[in-house]
């Protein structure tokens, strides 16, 4: 994450001085978009530059879900499995991708393109079935929808 | 200073002061985990919850958030403040183990004395209860249970706030929570440590020192004061109760100190002691000195008086080193007797251990010795020197034999055991604080009474006694 210090800095600079523990979560956000995942080091770096406590970090990144502490596939497609998205097809929708797919859900192929997890709600449930594939909502899904999806992506 | 109404009762509160802080100033016990006078506000646990009577029927809010406003009618115990206490205590049982009957907190422990006086009724769930760690290896000094854990988060705040190492934090969320340590361990490097178990309102936080060797209503507490530092901090020993003695188990835990607790006392310490305090047993636990010696042969206690007289009437340049580990009272006796006749110097009994903490501005004092201040008021503050000696009397621990000059005479005075007692010429097996009563004077002057807990050891003496037997007028030269 040192690279990443320069933009840190500017970002430093649009919080009252004493505030560093509020810079966790924007610094860790853009640490996972760089690497794709939060590794001990950037955990390590980010302590040091802050100077907040590592406990405190640990806190922020188990909290939150969408923190990852090791690495995804090139593409993460995440499923709902939440109420809405359930009534309208969920379930079938994760069998069916995880069956294509070859994989269990939290698991990457053996080739690495691909992490299939399940989510909670996303936030889109007039769209039910949704699925996230890196940062991109795909909505009212199904299987051939999903399998007209996959095939896109290399 | 808002006047509010407490139960119908009008209360002075200071200003700021929160309804809780004002309840309990009154006399008005408020229910509640989280909430601890030296950390901040969390108002995680609901349970200090109360009625404030208004116009409109009123609210409810938490006391320990809540400041005290002038006029303000609070209700501690109507109707529907028992009703929520209840309904919040159901909640903070709806996972704990309910497994008192092996937990070292029953007998003290919030939650249980709480559920007794605000529920008593057995749960109502039948959904099978949150599993978590047991055991959790916190530290080297501390257990964590997390099924009993109600995260109240004292722990946590008490590492942020109050010893400021930053150990403790709460991992993941709702039911998965976790009290945790960092990765690097760090609860381990504060000498604050078993503080948290001390606060921990239930029995997740245990000290290992104390894991199943007591319950604790098989003890009593007698007041004490930590000889670990000047800061001389007021503790509490906790020692078998007579009426519980073992006969048929190990009887050493009948005279053995099981725990030792911080005595609150906001003249010295607060509500805190270092871990130090918590080792005592290690310290004042060690092997004593058998008795009285002559050379290292072991004579009567008349016999080696009588010899140590001698040794003092014939010494014509006798030179005493006083402990700085001495109550007030033995320093008194000292001067009263020695002063006269010997030069005394004040003797650092104990130095710092090697990678203990020497200072640090909420407890730990550089000089690791509880009572030199007296004793330097006393005796003077020239370093300890022995040139020109020929006789050296030694008190406590500390003094090293290669010091004494070539042909002086030695008496030596010392509680525990140890290979060079029979070098003295005479040398007497002294009583330790907890066989005896007295007062330290710390750094800043404030005077601590400590009181026995058991009888003293056979063949020892009061130091006092030996300083009586040994005051000798000095000899008018001819």
């Amino acid at each position: 994450m040192k690279h990443l210090i320069p933009e840190f800095e500017k970002l430093k600079r649009r919080y009252p001085a004493g505030f560093e523990s509020s810079l966790v979560l924007p610094c860790l956000h853009r640490i996972q978009d760089d690497r794709g995942y939060v590794a001990d080091e950037d955990v390590d770096g980010l302590c040091a530059w802050l100077g907040v406590p590592r406990i405190q970090v640990e806190e922020v990144l188990s909290y939150y879900t969408m923190f990852r502490r090791s690495p995804v596939g090139r593409w993460h497609v995440q499923v709902c499995r939440n109420v809405s998205c359930s009534m309208r097809g969920a379930e079938r929708l994760i069998g069916h991708v995880c069956r294509r797919l070859g994989v269990e859900p939290g698991t990457t192929t053996a080739d690495g393109r691909f992490t299939v997890s399940t989510v909670e709600c996303l936030g889109s449930c007039g769209t039910a079935p949704v699925m996230v594939v890196n940062e991109a909502y795909h909505e009212n899904m199904d299987a051939a929808k999903a399998d007209a999806l996959l095939e896109g992506l290399k | 200073m808002p006047e509010i109404f407490i139960d119908g009762v009008a209360v002075a509160a200071k200003d700021g002061q929160t309804v809780m802080e004002a309840a309990r100033d009154a006399g008005v016990y408020i229910p509640g985990f989280c909430w601890h006078p030296q950390l901040s506000v969390a108002g995680n646990c609901r349970l200090c919850m109360v009625e404030v009577e208004g116009e409109t029927g009123g609210w409810m809010d938490i006391a320990c958030n809540m400041p005290a406003t002038r006029g303000m009618k609070v209700l501690t115990n109507s109707p529907r403040v028992r009703e929520r206490r209840k309904v919040m205590l159901e909640m903070v049982l709806l996972n704990h183990p309910v497994d008192c009957g092996v937990c070292d907190k029953a007998g003290e422990c919030m939650l249980q004395d709480y559920h007794y006086e605000h529920n008593g009724a057995p749960s109502v769930s039948t959904v099978p209860k949150v599993r978590a760690t047991k055991f959790h290896d916190l530290s080297s000094r501390i257990l964590l249970d997390n099924e009993r854990c109600v995260l109240c988060s004292r722990c946590v705040r008490f590492t942020r706030e109050v010893s400021r190492s930053h150990a403790l934090g709460i991992v993941a969320r709702g039911d998965h929570s976790l009290v945790r340590c960092d990765e690097k361990r760090s609860l381990d490097d504060d000498p604050y440590s078993d503080n948290v178990v001390d606060i921990c309102p239930v029995g997740a936080l245990l000290s290992r020192r104390f894991l199943y060797k007591s319950r604790v209503w098989y003890l009593q507490k007698t007041p004490s004061v930590c000889p670990g530092c000047e800061r001389g901090c007021t503790i509490d020993l906790w020692h078998r109760k007579a009426e519980w003695r073992l006969n048929a188990l190990d009887a050493r835990h009948n005279t053995a100190i099981e725990r030792v607790t911080p005595r609150e006392n906001p003249a010295v310490n607060g509500p805190w002691i270092c871990n130090k305090a918590r080792d005592l047993p290690d310290l004042l636990e060690r092997a004593r000195a058998e008795g009285p010696m002559l050379k290292g042969r072991r004579v009567a206690m008349a016999e080696a008086l009588a010899a140590a007289r001698q040794l003092v009437e014939a010494a014509r340049r006798p030179v005493a080193l006083v402990s700085s580990w001495g109550s007030n009272e033995e320093l008194a006796a000292a001067h009263a007797a020695l002063a006269g006749r010997f030069r005394c110097h004040v003797k650092a009994d104990h130095a710092p251990r090697p990678g203990e903490r020497l200072a640090d501005d909420l407890l730990i004092r550089p000089d690791k010795n509880p009572n030199g201040r007296r004793a330097r008021e006393l005796f003077g503050e020239a370093p300890p020197a022995l040139e020109g000696a020929d006789l050296v009397l030694a008190w406590g621990e500390g003094f090293d034999f290669a010091d004494v000059p070539r042909g002086a005479r030695t008496i030596l005075l010392n509680a525990f055991l140890a290979p060079e007692n029979g070098h003295a010429d005479a040398f007497f097996a002294t009583t330790l604080q907890t066989e005896r009563a007295g007062h330290y004077t710390n750094f800043a002057g404030t005077v601590s009474a400590f009181t026995p807990i058991c009888p003293a050891a056979p063949h020892t003496v009061d130091a006092e006694a030996v300083f009586a037997a040994l005051a000798v007028r000095p000899r008018v030269s001819a």
